[in-house]
């Protein structure tokens, strides 16, 4: 188990860098976990996905399918690509706050 | 010495279970694994070993670990199977802690050892015999227990319910049908020349893959289906958690939907562990001869569509690419010289690894060792750094990996290291190259 600090936040991270403690989430969160994707602002795209996602795990418990995602936010695959270049588990999961998906990823 | 630091780590599906067991429940479980399923298989490993120690050479841990004694693959087996064995079961909770840790974490069952030793002992399998010990002792790294648990209420990997399996399929048509007109997914079509199945991850997070299929299909005018329904999913993370009870469910319903929709074959997407468990662990659990139909790997029906021009090649990956030999396909299958005719069919400049072939580096993440979760990677990584010096040594920008755990783990590897590459499926790279009907 690993942290770090970004401006005045420490958040705990595994290490993959996922947040360990999910429920600590906030906006203020997200943008320090986007700084370590290589994603240094986070525009209204970028919150319309971080937000969807964060919706469906609180309500599930799990990820959305890369269906779903595109889907219900309108966005074609390669735009989810284009905002979070390491992809939408690795990427979009991570800055959304949810924990690493279990299996082959 | 093994690391202090990983042998610190804290995974909930380890520790928290350990304290829950009593001497008599230990040493019941190894007495009936080692003397009613392993039975003379096991005998004859452990007595025809003369503890050479050829076994460490061959070993990507042992090699990345500064040639430490304790990660080669005689010393893994030492330190868990053989001391069960001696003490007859009677062994304690940081005994079977770190007995977990190496079976789990420190072994990618590639069987890479198996070729160096003078004996061919299968040492993975005695690793995995052990994985089966800690299965049924509750003991499972949590990430990979929950894969498990997937396939045991959901039939697939990732927890995905039909309907979303059916929603993403059809999506990827659309997707594939604007590329190429016509380029369907035809669902549950019985009779079929070939049933098409892949592993969770596609559908959950990679479906583009499964579009790609759906185009090379079309352009190759191959009859095809996909399943609609459980059985869909050919992985089989309970094969390395050690649950063979609900691996051989997975395999079963894998068999009996092929077998219902009365298909001549089933070709399956670019993983390597769900063909060993198709083909060989699945089969040899539910104690059939073999497949009831014959199973071919994506890349050798990348090699036969190519190899007899259904697929042409219009135009070649120009950057420099190596590639990948993931050990379920190569040493356990020999598809090298079939993934190198591919490879050297869609790239102008092919930088082969050394070594290479069967002789390969395993990429560190297979045999459930990415599925261990983030616990561990820090671990695994350390243990892989002979594959990073290969890699590097290739100066390629790309790496081609036909399996999705050589996928992962080669990203992992190039993220941790540095190594400024990128990872690639073969079925990425052909779309890019065939040459598109009526074009």
């Amino acid at each position: 188990m690993a942290s770090f600090t970004h401006g005045n936040i420490t958040i705990e991270v595994d290490e993959d860098g996922f947040m360990a403690q999910p429920e600590k989430w906030n906006n203020e969160v997200a943008l320090a976990l986007a700084s370590t994707e290589g994603v240094t602002a986070l525009s209204e795209d970028h919150w319309k996905l971080v937000n969807y996602l964060r919706d469906y795990y609180t309500k599930f418990g799990v990820a959305p399918m890369i269906r779903k995602l595109c889907k219900e936010t309108g966005f074609p695959l390669k735009t989810v690509y284009d905002l979070f270049p390491s992809g939408p588990a690795k990427g979009a999961c991570k800055v959304a706050g949810l924990p690493k998906p279990t299996g082959c990823v | 010495m093994a690391d202090a630091v990983d042998m610190a780590i804290v995974d909930k599906g380890i520790d928290d279970s350990i304290g829950k067991l009593t001497p008599e429940r230990i040493e019941s479980v190894i007495r009936r694994v080692l003397d009613k399923e392993s039975g003379a298989r096991l005998q004859v490993y452990v007595e025809t070993c003369v503890r050479c120690g050829l076994c460490a050479e061959a070993c990507h841990t042992y090699l990345s670990r500064d040639k430490d004694p304790d990660y080669s693959p005689v010393a893994k087996v030492k330190a868990t199977l053989w001391e069960m064995t001696r003490r007859n079961g009677r062994v304690d909770g940081p005994f079977l802690r770190n007995a977990a840790r190496i079976a789990f974490t420190e072994c990618g069952t590639c069987r890479r050892c198996s070729m160096y030793c003078p004996f061919g002992i299968d040492i993975a399998y005695l690793l995995s015999t052990v994985r089966r010990i800690c299965a049924l002792l509750g003991i499972v790294p949590q990430y990979m227990q929950d894969t498990t648990n997937a396939h045991s209420v959901a039939s697939n990997q990732m927890w995905i319910q039909q309907d979303d399996w059916i929603d993403a399929l059809m999506w990827q048509e659309e997707e594939a049908c604007a590329e190429l007109p016509g380029a369907l997914i035809p669902l549950d079509k019985e009779g079929a020349d070939v049933m098409y199945s892949v592993i969770a991850p596609e559908a959950k997070i990679l479906a583009q893959l499964i579009g790609n299929m759906a185009i090379l299909m079309k352009a190759a005018k191959v009859d095809w289906t996909m399943p609609s329904a459980d059985g869909w999913d050919n992985s089989n993370m309970a094969m390395f958690s050690g649950d063979y009870e609900i691996m051989g469910r997975v395999e079963r319903a894998h068999w009996e939907r092929a077998v219902q929709l009365r298909v001549k074959r089933v070709v399956m997407g670019e993983c390597g562990h769900a063909f060993r468990g198709a083909v060989y662990d699945g089969p040899k659990w539910l104690g059939w001869r073999g497949p009831p139909i014959p199973m071919v790997h994506a890349v050798e029906f990348y090699y036969e569509l190519l190899s007899t021009g259904r697929l042409k090649i219009a135009r070649k990956i120009t950057e420099p690419v190596t590639l990948q030999d993931p050990c379920n396909i190569v040493r356990g299958r020999g598809l090298h010289d079939k993934l190198r005719y591919v490879v050297r069919a869609l790239c102008e400049d092919f930088r082969d690894m050394d070594p290479r072939d069967e002789h390969n580096f395993c990429c560190a993440a297979g045999g459930g060792v990415i599925n261990c979760g983030p616990p561990w990677k820090l671990s695994r990584l350390k243990s892989i750094r002979v594959k990073a010096e290969q890699l590097a040594a290739t100066k390629a920008h790309t790496v081609i990996t036909p399996c999705h755990n050589c996928h992962s783990g080669i990203e992992d590897i190039i993220g941790h290291y540095k190594l400024g590459m990128h990872t690639k499926f073969v079925n990425e790279l052909l779309v890019k190259c065939i040459e598109m009907p009526g074009s």
